[in-house]
């Protein structure tokens, strides 16, 4: 669902950093355990020990001490080392949104930019998926 | 009203990331009692970032998406905390490589 979120409604941050593309792509995946603050800024809070990247699995999520896992994303585009995408869990009942992340070549540094989108109202997401519902279902009469 | 504005109403939000739960079980896993995470999550679900919904005899609350601008303040924070932590991190690196 990346087609309808309202553009003026996504998140956008960007930070430079003296680093190159590469090495900044790996210190904010591979590396997150260096710099992400777990204790204020995950599900498990002071019991969080890593966060990881399972490209295999498409899956980016938490990991206590006591082995327990909280899901974060799942991995919908992985391209090192320029961007990834994620469908970010907010609320684990409802739908995701979309956080992309891109790494630029700003001559020897990089610029990170984050944007967070998919912000829709859920009853105009609803409306949107119901309205196709009411296509296909005539297309199913129709055949 | 800033619900945002604590620590502790933010480390709530948090834990209700990974789904939904009872305050007792937030309240065991935060540096403050019981009756002030309840006052905590009163205020979250004035704000419109919790909901609150009975399961049997227990209350679970939630993140409610719904409050969409509230939840998008909440995220916003949330990045820049995040993306000022790599800035750091980033940062350090470099030096390192410089010596």
């Amino acid at each position: 669902m990346t087609m309808h979120a309202t553009e003026t409604d996504a998140i956008r941050k960007t930070v430079t950093v003296p680093l190159p593309v590469e090495k900044a792509f790996n210190l904010f995946t591979a590396g997150i355990d260096t710099w992400w603050p777990y204790e204020s800024h995950s599900i498990g809070g002071e019991k969080t020990e890593s966060a990881v990247f399972d490209v295999e699995a498409k899956r980016l999520y938490e990991r206590e001490a006591d082995g327990s896992e909280h899901d974060w994303a799942d991995i919908v585009a992985w391209e090192p080392p320029n961007r990834f995408v994620l469908n970010w869990r907010v609320n684990p009942t409802r739908p995701e949104t979309e956080l992309e992340v891109r790494f630029a070549a700003d001559g020897d540094a990089t610029r990170v930019e984050l944007e967070h989108r998919g912000w829709e109202k859920p009853e105009e997401r609803k409306s949107y998926d119901e309205g196709w519902e009411v296509v296909l279902g005539k297309l199913v009469d129709a055949t | 009203m800033d619900a945002l504005g604590d620590g502790t109403r933010r480390l709530i939000l948090e834990r209700l990331r990974g789904g939904p739960r009872p305050v007792g079980e937030l309240a065991a896993e935060l540096p403050v009692s019981r009756p002030a995470v309840s006052q905590h999550l009163r205020v979250l679900k004035e704000a419109g970032l919790v909901t609150e919904r009975r399961n049997g005899t227990r209350r679970l609350y939630r993140v409610d998406t719904d409050g969409l601008a509230e939840v998008r303040d909440y995220l916003e924070s949330f990045w820049t905390d995040v993306l000022a932590a790599f800035e750091a991190a980033a940062e350090a690196e470099a030096e390192k490589e410089d010596e």
